[in-house]
């Protein structure tokens, strides 16, 4: 009797976790749901699946909405973002793992103030020094503070996986005569595979999501990245519901797709990257 | 760090492999905390014209009742989420420790999903769910039989500041729990197995062994979600920029507001260097008094 009662419970509490779970996603299941309901389906009633299922709302987002142009630049930061947030880490990890010179501590620290402030303070100061340059509103503004705000975390990253990496295949390469570009590149970055790929995967996440830098530094219609262009085109859109849930919808894809085939990776990364700072 | 010399690489390659990364760096995070300070002590308003007007900022930011509406704000959410948060947080990780507990990966996926969203569409998610005449909210309130406790959540001064602090204890839910969950994954089997031996009752082994054992932990999570909702902006500007009227503005919304709207550039630097002071002294104050509390 004891152990029937014991096994009603576990099967209890497995139920409640199983709804917990389920309720926590429910937002974003409802939002896709909906976003495939025509207008009226929906208003007639808001809860209820779709009875037929159609696109004609990402249609009217992506394309009349002119959501396409968001995703443009939304996507040329990002990739141009990673490639530099990688390649800078990558070398001053390297450097500052296996050269002693003098200053290392000092940049070593810099870095680390660099995790622990509060970044999004600096907007102001860095509007009016990226306005007096004449630097912003350009193709190229945001890329700048998306390169440096990711650059820490990243080349922490780096730094400590090098640190691992037994010192012999290099010295063997140094004693053969490589020079130190030919080194990192054939032997130490095809070792660093599996933070490389942590790294570029935060680094994505965290460049297609930014939006206070985003919102303050280009104002230009066509350099806006995917979360300003939303809160314009809600603005726009503000009672077609469907329509802006088909917006709301695309504009997390790129990331729910990643966290689907790699969420183990952006967990332990996320919180690896959360402890350090 | 001790045995890190072991490569020698000559000063030029050296400079080349830091210098670029580096200078990116120190003009995007290092320059802008000097001249913030500077601008901070000007009456800068967009234009040409930049006058010294010493700590007189900071004196008006004293004074300053949005300025302390807006603390105030912040300060609730950072209980709340501290609060809320973690309790749940906490609770699950008791419960997904636990052998007897199936799909533990699948919840913790579904848990953490939200983490990786974009905050703007978290925010607007929300917007709608509390939308009044088409809100799920309010429809399943309905459905239920619940319809006095109906209102419009967005636009009621008393209860925005809470509708507000859902999304955020929502999405970031993920967080604590998984910091929590490497943690218990570092406790001992043994000493649970002892206990189950003794006979002991799962909330006494919560609260006597996970509790302490992974308050190290818990300490980290909660510096976390300080310094992350001190600085909390994209989901109020999202859902309510700080309405209505000032009853969800908070510091971030209310330092973006006085730049970028009513463009006083000197005033708002003060209100940014305000909110770094603030976030710190709360976090050291934080961490002082977690010491105490240990011995």
């Amino acid at each position: 009797m004891r152990n029937l009662m014991r096994k009603g419970g576990r099967w209890i509490y497995n139920i409640f976790l199983l709804l917990f779970s389920m309720a926590c996603i429910s937002p974003i299941i409802w939002i896709m749901y909906s976003s495939v309901k025509t207008k009226e389906d929906f208003m007639m009633d808001i809860i209820s699946l779709p009875a037929r299922i159609q696109f004609k709302n990402y249609y009217t987002a992506f394309i009349e909405g002119k959501l396409y142009m968001n995703f443009i630049s939304s996507t040329f930061n990002t990739v141009i973002t990673v490639f530099f947030v990688l390649l800078f880490a990558f070398t001053i990890g390297y450097a500052l793992a296996r050269c002693n010179f003098k200053g290392r501590n000092f940049i070593y620290s810099l870095f680390l103030a660099g995790m622990l402030t509060p970044i999004y303070a600096l907007i102001v100061p860095l509007f009016i020094q990226l306005k007096g340059l004449k630097m912003d509103n350009k193709f190229y503004t945001l890329i700048i503070p998306y390169i440096a705000i990711r650059l820490p975390l990243a080349m922490f990253l780096f730094e400590s996986f090098i640190r691992t990496v037994p010192l012999e295949l290099e010295e063997a390469a140094y004693m053969d005569g490589a020079t130190v570009w030919y080194t990192m590149r054939k032997i130490i970055a095809p070792i660093c595979k599996p933070v490389m790929s942590t790294a570029l995967i935060l680094a994505f996440l965290d460049t297609w999501n930014e939006f206070p830098f985003a919102l303050v530094l280009v104002t230009d219609d066509k350099f806006r990245t995917v979360p300003v262009g939303l809160t314009s085109f809600y603005g726009q859109y503000t009672t077609d519901y469907t329509v802006l849930m088909a917006a709301l919808v695309l504009s997390a894809l790129p990331v729910i797709i990643i966290y689907i085939f790699f969420n183990k990776k952006i967990i332990q990364g996320m919180t690896a990257g959360a402890i350090k700072g | 760090m001790k045995n890190a010399s072991v490569v020698k690489i000559n000063k030029k390659t050296l400079f080349l492999l830091i210098a670029p990364g580096l200078m990116i760096y120190a003009f995007v995070v290092i320059v802008p905390l000097f001249t913030a300070l500077g601008y901070s002590l000007t009456d800068w308003s967009i234009g040409p014209n930049k006058r010294f007007i010493g700590l007189k900022n900071y004196v008006e930011l004293l004074k300053d009742k949005v300025f302390w509406t807006s603390l105030k704000n912040n300060l609730i959410i950072v209980f709340a989420n501290v609060l809320i948060q973690m309790g749940i947080a906490f609770f699950l990780t008791v419960l997904l420790s636990s052998r007897h507990t199936k799909m533990k990966g699948f919840h913790r996926t579904v848990i953490f999903l939200p983490v990786v969203l974009s905050a703007v569409v978290v925010g607007y998610i929300w917007q709608m769910m509390y939308s009044s005449d088409y809100g799920i909210l309010n429809a399943l309130l309905r459905a239920v039989g619940l319809e006095n406790l109906i209102m419009p959540w967005l636009d009621s001064p008393k209860v925005v500041i809470y509708a507000v602090t859902v999304p955020l204890i929502w999405q970031y839910l993920g967080v604590p729990l998984i910091i929590f969950m490497s943690a218990v994954q570092g406790i001992s089997k043994e000493i649970y197995e002892v206990c189950e031996l003794d006979g002991v009752s799962g909330i006494q082994k919560a609260r006597y062994i996970t509790f302490p054992l992974i308050f190290d932990s818990i300490k980290v999570a909660i510096m976390l979600s300080i310094s992350s909702n001190m600085l909390v902006f994209t989901h109020i500007y999202v859902l309510t920029g700080g309405g209505p009227g000032t009853s969800s503005m908070v510091l971030a919304q209310y330092a973006y507001n006085t730049s970028f709207v009513s463009m006083k550039l000197g005033y708002g630097s003060a209100i940014s260097i305000g909110i770094f002071a603030i976030s710190f002294v709360i976090v050291i104050l934080f961490r002082k008094l977690t010491e105490v509390r240990k011995k």
